[in-house]
């Protein structure tokens, strides 16, 4: 452990406080990309969206430009999207299909393969004498799927995706294999950009359930299915439990563990709080039974809940959001949301919940828009010295943690609980402070040891 | 000789330039002038947040659309590939007017205190009409000034369609076009 920039001194996950310069210093910010982006698995693309040979989506991890590839043997590789020559991005599109990756500055083309197939006057400028098999794409160095996701790793050391996941697999499940089949992404991806730091979206995907009913006031307002709402029309929130669930909630759940971290109400009827329509709630309904066989009962109800995959994946359960906080700079991300259905799904239903996930979290989306705005002027507070140090709270439910014995895994916590937060920035600091995978799993044993040991 | 007089000048005709020339309604200026009249009403009332008001000029089965926009290279272009859009606004009367009363809430936080909007419209253009639609494009310019020192620019076009509703108009379908791939702004939280 080298802790380059002290960043231990600035978590203590133990009190509950972080010092707000983790969300504003640069250098900072570049150890993070290395430390964090290029040792974490990162979420490429679903496996939907390039189901033919040639298929490819071109997206980021942390800030490196890639291109994931559907290969000729129905495998999936990512390359940098960089030619070898000078730089340049090879690829423009935001996705497509393709034979070969050309770059528009000198004419290099790649293979589907990211080998260098041709080279413009190889034989009159280069003698002939450029070893193309030594200038293919940089491959990411590692990919592996889960259930329709396609993750890369650039850290041969780093875990294998399923233990880097561990109990987060059980809430990945309820979110990707609720009926036989799988998901699939239905739509576009919609893309914006927040003037914040990436820890701020992750963390509240991760752990914070508590500013929703403050934060969206007034879209739980305005879309509750009370008689007033629903007089002339069907409100977003048509098929939910009339009041909020917390009131009668039997408990919640928090969960940390490798920094990811989830949080529910458990409710008695699988259509508690889902932001969507009522064509999409009723089909929620509708195959539960197949849902509680696949999942048990408890995963089966949840559809409402927030995730965050350290670091940079969140979803919703429900309202069926998927989105990438990739980072730009310490104090400004782009959103990327993926509407995620089941491929069962009628046309009619998924073209109903593509609606929805647009009306609830697109950019434009009744809830969507309270959440950046709030990031977006936290980040403009830290631009003053004293703002930056000054310690932010992080102690709710602190010492209240649990293991639970009816296989809910995880460290568990009432559903408005900081608990995952404080996993959360540990498992940041453990990583931003760590040599290598071997000395984040040592620190993560004793971070996940104190954090349940008030 | 009077200034109009090179519309009465007898032409040579270019039978090319005939032909696109005719993809212009020759529309009459008496119906341009209403038309334009009531976009830039329509405007103003978002701009002076008379929002209950600019409900009004909608009509009750109306569809307000805006879809994201993609990257693509011309040869996938060229054989109709192209990376799925989605949905930024997919609204009818009853969802434009939950918009409208969330604003109305003081609770909407990405409009508290509430925004200054400019709705520019321009480049109107009737592309058909007859006593009871007309058929419109324009393009649009919103200019959103927020909280202390934000400012936002949204541009592209909107196709209307608005019907003939006594000695008015309403508008009974929207469609929208921006032009941005990865959205400039942390949220779309105003109406277009």
């Amino acid at each position: 452990m080298d802790d380059l920039l002290h960043v231990r001194s600035l978590v203590n996950s133990r009190e509950g406080t972080v010092k707000p310069a983790i969300y504003t210093d640069p250098d900072i910010y570049r150890l993070e990309l290395e430390r964090i982006f290029a040792r974490s698995w990162l979420f490429l693309a679903h496996e939907s969206m390039i189901p033919k040979a040639g298929d490819f989506f071109t997206t980021y991890m942390g800030e490196d430009a890639v291109l994931v590839v559907r290969q000729k043997d129905g495998s999936v590789e990512a390359y940098l999207n960089q030619c070898r020559h000078r730089g340049m991005r090879v690829c423009h599109a935001d996705g497509g299909n393709t034979r070969a990756f050309t770059c528009p500055y000198h004419g290099w083309s790649y293979g589907l393969d990211g080998a260098l197939n041709s080279v413009p006057l190889e034989k009159e400028a280069y003698r002939d004498q450029l070893d193309k098999s030594k200038w293919g794409l940089t491959r990411v160095t590692r990919i592996a799927t889960y259930k329709g996701l396609i993750f890369g790793n650039w850290d041969a050391t780093a875990p294998d995706l399923e233990d880097y996941l561990g109990d987060m697999k059980w809430y990945l499940d309820g979110f990707l294999d609720r009926r036989a089949g799988g998901t699939e992404v239905l739509g576009g991806v919609h893309k914006w950009t927040i003037d914040c730091n990436w820890k701020f979206a992750a963390e509240q995907f991760c752990s914070d359930q508590y500013h929703a009913p403050y934060t969206h006031a007034s879209a739980i307002q305005v879309l509750q299915p009370t008689a007033a709402n629903k007089a002339d029309g069907s409100p977003l929130g048509e098929g939910q439990t009339a009041k909020p669930v917390w009131a009668d909630a039997l408990g919640g759940v928090q969960f940390s563990g490798n920094g990811h971290g989830s949080a529910f109400f458990f409710t008695g009827k699988p259509d508690a709080n889902v932001w969507v329509g009522g064509q999409v709630s009723a089909y929620f309904r509708e195959h539960y039974p197949e849902a509680v066989a696949r999942l048990g009962e408890v995963r089966a109800k949840r559809l409402a809940g927030h995730n965050t995959m350290f670091p940079t994946l969140s979803w919703l359960n429900g309202t069926q959001t998927l989105r990438v906080w990739h980072p730009r700079g310490p104090d400004k991300i782009e959103v990327w949301a993926f509407c995620i259905g089941d491929k069962e799904m009628p046309d009619d239903v998924k073209d109903a919940l593509i609606k929805s996930h647009a009306r609830s979290f697109g950019p434009a989306g009744f809830l969507e828009q309270d959440d950046s705005e709030n990031w977006v002027e936290v980040q403009k507070v830290l631009k003053g010295h004293m703002a930056r140090r000054t310690d932010f709270c992080m102690q709710m439910g602190r010492g209240f943690e649990e293991r639970r014995s009816d296989g809910i895994p995880g460290l568990t916590n009432y559903t408005f609980a900081e608990t995952a937060a404080r996993g959360f920035y540990q498992h940041w600091a453990d990583m931003m402070s760590a040599e290598n995978w071997g000395e984040i799993e040592a620190l993560a044993k004793v971070s996940e040891k104190e954090l349940a040991d008030v | 000789m009077s200034d109009l007089a090179i519309l009465e000048k007898p032409a040579v005709a270019n039978e090319k330039l005939e032909k696109l020339a005719a993809e212009i309604v020759r529309v009459p200026l008496e119906l341009q002038r209403e038309i334009e009249q009531f976009l830039y009403f329509e405007a103003s009332l978002l701009d002076d947040w008379r929002f209950r008001d600019w409900l009004e000029l909608f009509a009750e089965d109306v569809s307000y659309v805006l879809m994201t926009n993609t990257q693509s290279q011309t040869r996938d272009r060229r054989r109709g590939v192209h990376p799925p859009l989605t949905y930024i606004f997919n609204e009818d009367k009853y969802q434009l007017e939950r918009r409208v009363a969330r604003l109305e809430t003081g609770m909407a936080w990405a409009e508290e205190p509430p925004s200054r909007t400019r709705h520019l419209v321009a480049n109107l253009r009737v592309l058909s009409y007859d006593g009871e639609v007309v058929e419109t494009a324009s393009n649009y310019h919103i200019h959103r000034a927020s909280k202390q020192t934000d400012l936002y620019s949204f541009v592209g076009t909107r196709r209307d369609k608005l019907r003939r509703v006594g000695s008015t108009w309403q508008i009974f379908e929207r469609r929208m076009e921006l032009d941005q791939f990865v959205l400039v702004a942390p949220n779309i939280c105003i109406l277009f």
